[in-house]
């Protein structure tokens, strides 16, 4: 007996970037020619090959959740493709113990002209459902869905949104051990997302073990114990969620145009007064401190930024707080001192520094120097951070229970 | 190779949902879009064996003989058996590529897009049967006892049809045009194979070239137990302008079975062999 539920060894994938030949039309004047001058297939065929995942090895512990992050072409997609034995590595096993659900493309099996009642039969076959295990779940699958008297509808004249609730809604219903999940949460409006994330957090809590892949940091955060990073088909990091996040925003590269200016100026640190993650309570203040020199008496304006995956939540620099830039010497050591309230919803933010000149010019720009996860408050939902109270003003027999 | 054809058998059974679900799907698909409704089924066959009827009748002039019922008996029963054959090929080829959006996505034996295609071909041909069965009185046809040959025979039809599907729709995967090579070469089959004629009007060489053809036992084997009565087990000759052709030769009953048999066992094996490849190449 062993407690690993999913078990990756070494696994390498390669892809071809070259053009087959996918019709007999092509192949066999080829092959003739082939024969006939002896050239080699080789030359017949520019065959580039890459690899798309390189010696990765992980494992996942039963009722664990593991996040897997990284670019786009990272691999996670191949990754995913293997375990749900769609594609075949090229070296490397991997072991998976238990009946495989996957959250991937949940519409994929529907049939237009069918109606949605068929199309849960037909769906639900296809990821692997008996049919009387989905007789059982059909209520349950149709409530959760929230379609309603449109079952016996053809799904062709579903709305996108609805199409999607039934698919997830079949899906969710598979009651597997493992579950795979790329990217779909996102379904459907504010409700039904709720619902979603709710219907996760219970099959977590239930023992399935999740392998979660997704580029909304905030989902990976709030659902993964651990991580994986993907990088250019490596495992850049494996750890715990915050780190693996951390790093992911660190190998982000640029954000801001390098502009050419005479000045050199660059930072000499950057440090908070927490570690280098650092968890907060929504609300909660940190100090930042910014060190800098310039090779040359200028002006200059060291600015902040505090982004959201890509969305800029606030961006500040000395110039616009003061309304004219800091006067520097030439290699006089200058500190300047940044204190924010986090009032940011639950998720993880970067926070990155620069340096600008009277030339608008942009220095020593550093993205994603500190990661700052904000703990998600249970109690509210939506974009912003605001400090709810809530005070009842009633009868006092209201609030005795009956 | 064996250990590949028990894994798949497993996997299907495990997947019998499944195949049931996509056969269904396929012939509600069929049957909502045709207006014609269960004519359908019907519809192919008949136009088989019109056209039959119209050669059958330009010969029967030609050599100053007259078409008989049994003719008519003959072309419908061996029509049905083709009919499967070429509905059952042309959906299968397409089920791989048709369903790709499946295959890319989602895990289940690929065994069952082939399979279930001829189930709903099936399904088409059970009605023909149905109405042939009808039909057969009122040409001559009686109740025998060599027609217990019928289910034996329609077991290898399926067996056949099955093995050159599962090949097939792999073909057509990794090459595109199969698909258009097994249209025009379906579309000319009907004149390679006996449907409209019998080999024995192929003379004696011609006969045997014909009975190469592993449909030819099959179908002639149908048409023998059913409308001639004919004890499948015995050879059968002719005297046609005095030479002695052969009609039927037992030999063919087991030639057929080869192919079937071992066509299935081939088809499956490779079809095993090349489906981790599928959602790549597709």
């Amino acid at each position: 007996m062993t407690d690993t539920s999913v078990e990756i060894d070494s696994l390498w994938k390669k892809f071809r970037k070259g053009e087959r030949q996918d019709s007999l039309r092509d192949l066999i004047p080829a092959t003739i020619k082939r024969i006939v001058n002896g050239a080699s297939p080789a030359s017949e065929l520019r065959v580039d090959d890459f690899w798309a995942l390189r010696d990765v090895s992980f494992s996942v512990q039963r009722g664990a959740a593991l996040g897997i992050i990284g670019h786009n072409g990272a691999g996670k997609s191949t990754l995913l493709k293997i375990l749900t034995r769609l594609l075949r590595p090229t070296s490397g096993t991997y072991v998976t113990r238990g009946r495989i659900g996957a959250l991937i493309e949940v519409t994929a099996g529907f049939h237009q002209d069918l109606t949605g009642r068929e199309n849960v039969f037909l769906n639900g076959a296809i990821i692997g459902m008996r049919k009387a295990e989905i007789a059982r779940r059909f209520d349950a699958i149709v409530e959760f869905s929230g379609i309603g008297d449109f079952i016996d509808t053809p799904v062709k004249r579903y709305s996108s949104g609805m199409n999607a609730r039934l698919g997830f809604a079949i899906a969710a219903h598979l009651d597997p051990e493992i579950l795979i999940v790329d990217e779909v949460l996102s379904v459907g409006d504010y409700t039904f997302q709720g619902k979603c994330v709710k219907w996760m957090q219970d099959t977590l809590k239930n023992g399935t073990t999740v392998i979660f892949v997704s580029h909304n940091m905030d989902a990976v955060l709030s659902l993964c114990d651990t991580a994986v990073l993907l990088n250019h088909g490596e495992v850049r990091a494996h750890g715990k969620t915050s780190d693996v996040i951390a790093e992911y925003y660190r190998s982000g590269g640029g954000y801001f145009p390098g502009r050419r200016s005479d000045v050199r100026a660059r930072t000499v640190a950057f440090a908070s007064t927490h570690d280098d993650v650092e968890m907060v309570q929504p609300g909660e203040r940190i100090t930042y401190t910014h060190t800098f020199v310039a090779d040359r008496d200028c002006r200059l304006s060291p600015g902040i930024q505090i982004r959201r995956d890509r969305r800029v939540v606030m961006q500040s620099s000395y110039g616009r707080m003061r309304g004219e830039p800091i006067s520097v010497a030439a290699g006089e050591t200058v500190t300047v001192e940044w204190a924010a309230s986090m009032n940011f919803p639950g998720g993880a933010y970067q926070v990155s520094h620069y340096i600008e000149d009277a030339d608008g010019g942009y220095h020593d720009y550093e993205d994603g120097a500190r990661i700052v996860i904000v703990a998600a408050d249970p109690r509210v939902v939506g974009d912003y951070h605001v400090d709810l109270e809530l005070q009842v003003h009633a009868p006092l027999r209201c609030l005795t229970p009956l | 190779m064996f250990a590949a054809i028990r894994e798949a058998s497993a996997e299907v059974w495990d997947h019998r949902d499944l195949l049931e679900q996509l056969t269904l799907r396929d012939i509600k698909l069929r049957y909502k879009q045709a207006a014609m409704g269960f004519m359908w089924a019907v519809f192919m066959p008949c136009l088989i064996v019109l056209s039959g009827l119209i050669i059958r009748y330009a010969m029967a002039r030609l050599s100053g003989a007259t078409l008989v019922r049994s003719d008519i008996a003959n072309i419908a029963v061996k029509g049905v058996g083709w009919a499967f054959f070429v509905g059952a090929l042309g959906f299968a080829t397409a089920s791989l590529v048709g369903n790709a959006s499946l295959v890319t996505k989602i895990y289940f034996p690929r065994e069952v897009l082939p399979l279930s295609s001829v189930a709903a071909q099936s399904f088409d041909t059970a009605i023909g049967l149905i109405t042939l069965i009808v039909i057969l009185p009122f040409l001559g046809v009686t109740g025998r006892l060599t027609m217990i040959w019928v289910p034996f025979l329609l077991v290898l039809l399926v067996l056949f049809t099955t093995g050159v599907s599962l090949f097939l729709s792999c073909a057509n995967l990794f090459y595109r045009d199969v698909k258009y090579i097994v249209q025009i070469v379906l579309m000319f089959g009907i004149f390679f194979t006996p449907v409209f004629f019998e080999p024995s009007m192929l003379g004696a060489r011609g006969a045997h070239l014909a009975m190469l053809n592993p449909l030819t036992g099959i179908l002639e084997g149908l048409r023998l137990s059913v409308v001639n009565g004919h004890n499948l087990a015995q050879p059968l000759t002719t005297v046609i302008h005095g030479a002695v052709t052969p009609v039927w030769e037992p030999w063919e009953l087991l030639y057929s079975a080869v192919w079937a048999v071992g066509g299935m066992i081939g088809a499956t094996a490779m079809f095993r062999k090349l489906q981790p490849l599928f959602a790549e190449f597709i």
